[in-house]
């Protein structure tokens, strides 16, 4: 009897021993799910990331009113998410080659397609029904004489008619459980961004959940662009604007300089931004400089020189078309 | 049985007309339909489940995003998935237990000894479950229209009205499904872990099984192509994504062709099931 207990008290010797031990071990583990105060954290763990994945998807089959690709049809035209403004064919027959459903294998297949969305349609597109904004929505314009040429980007009849924000609003929910679940995907904040300024007029929660993204991942450039393009294309804050654009630059040149493969598009954009921000100041000097550094990684190296040898020699004035984004 | 001689003529009892015998045949199957209908509202599993799905769509609805008030599609979403799993589960665990539990309690055999016939009795069966299902399905149905409405501030009842319909006669299949697998199944647990697989593996895959199929070699390309074309494709009644994406109506003839769809195969599986019952022992 007396060998039990004192095995049992030497168990439990050992036990207190590991536990003094191992505790501060748990606690500084990067591995510790207990660091965080977010119960999807610790419940989750990393699948959540594959949840966030699945809801910014979500984000893109509402963009499509439901009409969008299963695991077993073909993706091809869907592989990125267009609720980016990415990446859509711009033709009638780019498009057409986008309908994944192709034609109905039979009867049953047939009958199907009456049940659930089986056309291609983006969210919104009822918003201002015409086709020519349709058209300029995509960065084509409108022509000279067309009655709607009036409708400009952003321009919602829903919110004219009923003084509610456009279709797009139904988007918000699966960015805002994407963020929630990861907060280091970058993506989410900036489309929910580029949504919320331009198509539903928030600007202020848009600046908010921008900041949001950049206290989860501090002075990411990405990030960091679409706040600085927010300043300057919205809140006409062109110094905040600058200055922003500048730190994002400089970030981008920190994170992707190292790297094999940069993201180039993505400095081009800053770059293009700066310079067009300065152009409108007048600031030409400053805004060749930019265009110099954005030659030197933009396809269209011709369209950047003649900007350069335009603003060298006339100095255009502000409202002259600027360069594709 | 004497195969030229009829149990009324042994009997000695006067012939009874087709009409005659018809009318008797609805009013009893409309009889152990009722008492399908009495038992649900008596038990607590659809009232769980409604406040359940209430409580969880009103939670969902009460959350805003980016001081967006009307935002409702999501919670669309959320409340239709909950309404189809609630019913499912009714159905299926109401049309489960129907006839195990006349034959534990022993109420099948005075039931039976009524001039009622085993079909009518497992159509009765059917039938009560059906309807059954069907008035919870409006409960549910007309919260959601009230959620949806009072958030969307549009009505738009003739959308909700083919989508129940739709959903309604989907049940049908189920519970008829159900019935057959109660009388060949031994439990009343295991019919309803196999239907409901059964139920929800056809919703998740069954459309796209041709396509699969068409990826295989032979023979396995012929036989999956005519499980496709044999198995009842009941997620064609899945018209959530319609209404929650606000699409129009579905055209009405497309809509009757797929409600005589789930008419046929209620009436098939119904029809194994009374046969089935027929030849079997209920001692």
């Amino acid at each position: 009897m007396r060998a039990y207990l004192l095995s049992l008290a030497l168990l439990m010797v050992v036990a207190v021993s590991l536990a003094t031990a191992l505790e501060p071990w748990f606690q500084n583990w990067s591995g510790s799910r207990t660091k965080s105060g977010d119960l999807l954290q610790v419940a989750l763990g990393d699948s959540r990331r594959m949840f966030a994945r699945h809801f910014f998807t979500k984000a893109d089959v509402y963009f499509h009113n439901g009409y969008y690709p299963t695991i077993y049809d073909s993706k091809e035209g869907f592989e990125q998410g267009h609720v980016g403004g990415a990446a859509h064919g711009q033709g009638r027959e780019e498009e057409e080659s986008e309908d994944f459903l192709g034609k109905p294998r039979d009867w049953i297949d047939r009958l199907g397609r009456n049940f659930y969305p089986a056309q291609h349609t983006h969210l919104g597109d009822s918003g201002c029904g015409h086709t020519c904004c349709q058209r300029a929505r995509e960065n084509n314009g409108h022509d000279d004489d067309c009655v709607h040429k009036s409708h400009e980007k952003g321009h919602d009849h829903d919110r004219e008619a009923t003084g509610k924000p456009g279709a797009e609003r139904e988007l918000l929910p699966w960015f805002r459980l994407s963020a929630e679940l990861d907060p280091q995907r970058i993506e989410t904040y900036v489309i929910a961004s580029y949504w919320l300024r331009t198509k539903l007029n928030q600007v202020d929660e848009a600046e908010a959940f921008l900041r949001e993204g950049l206290r989860a991942n501090p002075g990411d450039h990405e990030l960091l662009f679409e706040l600085g393009r927010m300043f300057h294309e919205n809140r006409k804050d062109v110094t905040r604007a600058r200055n922003i654009l500048e730190l994002a630059l400089k970030n981008w040149r920190e994170k992707e300089g190292a790297k094999a493969e940069p993201n180039i598009f993505l400095g081009g954009q800053i770059l293009n931004q700066l310079a067009l921000l300065e152009r409108e100041q007048h600031n030409y000097p400053r805004a060749i400089e930019h265009y110099t550094l954005l030659k030197e990684v933009s396809p269209n190296k011709e369209m950047v020189q003649a900007w350069i040898d335009y603003l060298k020699t006339n100095g255009p004035p502000i409202a002259t078309p600027a360069l594709p984004q | 049985m004497n195969p030229t001689t009829t149990p009324t003529e042994s009997a000695g009892l006067p012939e009874i007309s087709l009409r005659e015998y018809s009318t008797s045949a609805a009013n009893n199957v409309l009889a152990i339909a009722g008492v399908v209908i009495k038992e649900m509202y008596r038990r607590k599993d659809f009232y769980v489940l409604f406040v359940l799905t209430a409580l969880i769509t009103l939670v969902m609805g009460s959350v805003t995003f980016f001081n967006q008030d009307n935002i409702v599609r999501y919670l669309k979403e959320i409340c239709l998935f909950l309404i189809w799993g609630a019913s499912l589960v009714i159905a299926i665990t109401t049309a489960a237990r129907q006839i195990p539990a006349e034959r534990e309690q022993r109420t099948l055999f005075p039931l039976l000894a009524k001039p009622v016939t085993r079909s009518q009795f497992v159509v009765g069966k059917f039938f009560g479950c059906w309807f059954a299902s069907g008035l919870s399905l409006v409960l549910f149905y007309v919260f959601f229209g009230v959620v949806a409405g009072a958030k969307e501030h549009e009505w738009p009842v003739l959308n909700y009205f083919q989508a129940l319909v739709l959903h309604w006669f989907m049940l049908g299949i189920v519970c008829a499904l159900t019935v057959l697998g109660s009388i060949v199944f031994a439990a009343p647990s295991s019919n309803n872990t196999i239907t409901l697989i059964v139920s929800v593996g056809i919703l998740l895959v069954g459309r796209h099984l041709n396509k699969v199929a068409l990826r295989l070699e032979e023979p396995g390309q012929t036989l999956l192509y005519a499980a496709y074309f044999m198995i009842p494709h009941l997620e064609l009644f899945d018209v959530r994504d319609l209404i929650v994406h606000n699409w129009g109506l579905i055209r009405w003839e497309i809509w009757a062709a797929g409600l005589a769809y789930a008419v046929v195969y209620s009436a098939i599986f119904l029809a194994l099931a009374c046969l089935l019952f027929r030849r079997k022992a209920v001692n």
